[in-house]
């Protein structure tokens, strides 16, 4: 920083003027437009972040523009003032008083004084946003891993025509903060292949589980406590691929004990591998709820319980004539924006009781806003009387 | 595209700039339009050991006080990278933010302007709201 200049006082002479005394306000020598020169609104909890330079904006030159920290999306929006609020500098900031004769070439200025750099003509807002999520899942979507890329050589894993997603190109196109970024991945069940972040495709999936489940009858392995170590290594030997035999895993299980030798112990999760079967079934298209249970229980590994809880947010029935119909409805494939997920939920149905539309609902996430702030907002709310459900449809 | 909003200074030596708001708009004599630089826009005084304040501009006089903000500003400029190994890919020229400072408090004037009778001949006359052509803002 330089010396302060005395004919050139900035922003300290306004902000500790003394007490019966008096300052000159006059335009700075570079006095202009300076349209780089931008406030940013930002309260005290932000700060540090920014002062320690733990946030990036995020977006496509076709985008509104989001502010990131580590874990939270921010909108930016323009707001302007009709006042004028004349900026002054400290005195001798270097980005502004490149030379310190700027200061003094006319000598007239030789009273305490401040100078103003520009008037600004208002400020950039941040609002904490949700993340936007849907895109990660439609760049993904665009080429997810399948079984034929499996059996291709290692490099010829498709980078010629289709498009693949580092890291680094992910937080290039996707608005959201890394945290939310890497949960979002999660929630997708992505995983790292060869530097690239990727979708696996569900029939290969299926492919990897029907491998696994009856290795572990013919090794007599418990689905309580799978050693990563042997089941990868059978994968492998089946022609799966490691990563994908070791995501196998985490999409269908979790760890449960790191062993002392560093091999891992995993538990199948009964939820997610019911529901994958449940899935599996649905692929072609609906079916009678008796031949579906029927099937269903059939198909799932020995020892676990199917239970049609199970699929809340995953299928709905319906009645038609006097048959229970069921089908696939997920809600991992509907949009996270609630104004899109609603729309497509009455495209649906148009009438939804509570029980039903809640797992549809429950993962919305906008900051400020409630669930119930959400109901209001897209639905509207009829009880025909006071024990009856109550009956959400578009408003 | 991502923008890093760099910053070299810390909480403590974050340079503090100041505001000084008032209402409407402040103009030069058509003489003067195009000679801004350095020209006096007016007297900031602070009477008493209050953090009240008057802003003399021409002959209109201005009272106000000094006001923390809620939140406080950052000023932020704008930069062109110039390093060609930084800016990954595919991305046209990058641009970055840099904190040049922070804003805690401004003094503002939120009321009319009051004429004064006897004064020299001002150099800058204001046109503030007293025009009428706007409602006065907080």
């Amino acid at each position: 920083m330089e010396q302060p200049h005395p004919g050139c006082r900035g922003a300290e002479a306004v902000l500790n003027l003394q007490p019966s005394s008096s300052i000159s306000v006059s335009y700075h020598p570079l006095f202009g437009p300076h349209d780089d020169l931008i406030l940013l609104e930002v309260d005290e909890k932000l700060l540090p972040h920014v002062l320690h330079q733990r946030v990036t904006l995020r977006g496509q030159p076709d985008e509104d523009a989001v502010l990131c920290t580590p874990s939270k999306t921010y909108g930016i929006k323009f707001v302007g003032t009709s006042n004028s609020a004349f900026l002054i500098p400290p005195s001798g900031h270097s980005i502004l008083c490149e030379s310190s004769e700027d200061c003094n070439e006319k000598g007239h200025i030789q009273q305490a004084s401040a100078s103003v750099i520009k008037v600004a003509l208002g400020s950039m807002e941040l609002v904490e946003v949700a993340p936007r999520l849907d895109k990660l899942r439609l760049l993904l979507l665009e080429n997810p891993y399948r079984s034929e890329e499996a059996l291709k050589f290692e490099d010829l894993g498709g980078t010629e025509n289709c498009k693949l997603y580092t890291w680094d190109d992910l937080v290039g196109k996707v608005q959201a903060s890394d945290d939310e970024l890497r949960t979002g991945l999660m929630a997708l069940s992505a995983v790292e292949i060869d530097g690239y972040w990727r979708i696996v495709d569900e029939e290969y999936m299926d492919k990897i589980l029907m491998a696994l489940l009856p290795s572990s009858v013919l090794n007599d392995w418990s689905l309580n406590a799978l050693n990563e170590d042997e089941v990868v290594s059978v994968l492998v030997k089946d022609g799966f691929p490691q990563k994908l035999a070791h995501h196998c895993l985490s999409v269908y299980g979790s760890k449960v004990d790191e062993g002392v030798d560093g091999s891992c112990l995993w538990r199948l999760d009964e939820r997610r591998v019911c529901v994958h079967f449940a899935r599996e079934i649905l692929r072609e298209g609906k079916r009678k709820m008796d031949s579906f249970m029927e099937e269903w229980k059939r198909r799932i590994p020995e020892g676990m319980q199917a239970s049609f809880d199970m699929l809340e947010g995953e299928v709905l029935t319906e009645k038609l004539g006097v048959d229970l119909w069921v089908r696939a409805f997920s809600v991992s494939a509907l949009p996270l924006t609630p104004a899109e997920r609603f729309s497509v939920l009455f495209k649906e149905r148009t009438k939804w009781e509570w029980k039903d539309l809640q797992p549809y609902i429950r993962d919305l996430k906008v900051p400020g806003l409630s669930l119930e702030g959400l109901l209001l907002k897209y639905t509207r709310r009829t009880q025909p009387t006071l024990e009856a459900e109550p009956i959400f449809s578009a408003r | 595209m991502k923008i890093e909003i760099k910053c070299n200074c810390n909480e403590e030596t974050c340079p503090e700039w100041a505001i000084v708001e008032l209402q409407g708009v402040v103009e030069a004599q058509p003489y003067f339009q195009d000679r801004l630089h350095n020209l006096e826009i007016g007297q900031l005084c602070r009477p008493s050991s209050l953090e009240n304040y008057t802003f003399t501009v021409g002959y209109h006089e201005l009272t106000g006080s000094k006001v923390p903000l809620k939140k406080p500003f950052l000023v932020l400029k704008k930069k062109k990278i110039t390093n060609v190994e930084q800016s990954s890919e595919s991305d046209p020229p990058g641009t970055e933010l840099e904190v040049v400072g922070i804003i805690r408090h401004r003094i503002l004037f939120k009321t009319r302007p009051k004429a004064l009778i006897s004064k020299p001949q001002p150099i800058v006359k204001e046109r503030a709201t007293a025009t009428g052509s706007s409602a006065p803002v907080e």
